[in-house]
């Protein structure tokens, strides 16, 4: 699992490759601290090369999406493949993102 | 039955990769698309997970991973002898809370029952069963 930070055009935008898995979260978690400090900027999580997530990976999603809302920051997931689309719908967080 | 598998993870979830891979290898054995593949994968760490954060609270402990195919069913059996615990009596999510009242508990059991057919939880010779079926017939 590897994560990229970058920024564009004044967005927080995070590339997400490979198995976003339990063993994978930790370290994840840690790398996802700069989308944190997002006021006045919205997030962009690119899940274009994301092949897999579980709860573990859910988690994260939404304790960003919690802690960027009150900010007034959006965060937008972009580009997920049909499969992982349908573990958002099965745990009714395709209702809480904004899919671009 | 046409094929059996077995695989022991000490409670670490760094060997979520080990437990993905013989996942993998299971369904490939049935047949199954890498769609559903995904799905079982979920539903399979999920439960193991749960074993490994909860079963032992004081320490080392494995968790077994028994996979059985016939013609109409994929069954995974997963056991450790940690704590009684039945994941299937816990309380069903509501997956239509805002953000701000969704909270992450529970999600797991959810996915397993989205996922899987049918799930069943017995406590024997000190152990905790939890058996996960998928119907693998072709429509």
């Amino acid at each position: 699992m590897k994560t990229t930070f970058k920024e564009e055009e004044k967005n927080f935008v995070m590339y997400f490759e490979g198995r976003l898995d339990t063993a994978a979260s930790a370290e994840v978690e840690k790398s996802m601290a700069p989308l944190y400090e997002c006021s006045g900027h919205d997030i962009v999580l690119d899940c274009t090369a994301l092949e897999y997530i579980s709860s573990s990976g859910l988690r994260l999603f939404l304790g960003l999406l919690k802690a960027a809302k009150p900010k007034g920051s959006h965060v937008y997931l972009r580009n997920m493949n049909e499969d992982l689309r349908q573990v958002f719908a099965m745990t009714g967080f395709i209702n809480l993102f904004e899919f671009i | 039955m046409r094929y059996q598998n077995h695989l022991t993870l000490p409670n670490d979830v760094q060997e979520v990769p080990q437990l993905n891979a013989f996942v993998d290898e299971v369904c490939e054995a049935a047949g199954l698309d890498m769609s559903t593949t995904m799905k079982i994968n979920l539903a399979i760490e999920e439960a193991v997970v749960n074993v490994m954060n909860y079963a032992y609270p004081n320490g080392k402990g494995d968790v077994d991973i028994d996979a059985q195919i016939n013609d109409e069913h994929l069954k995974f059996v997963i056991s450790d002898s940690g704590t009684p615990f039945d994941p299937t009596v816990k309380a069903e999510v509501d997956t239509t809370l805002s953000a701000e009242q969704r909270s992450i508990g529970g999600l797991g059991i959810h996915l397993i029952r989205q996922i899987m057919d049918t799930i069943n939880y017995e406590r024997v010779d000190n152990k905790n069963l939890l058996t996960l079926s998928k119907n693998i017939t072709k429509k």
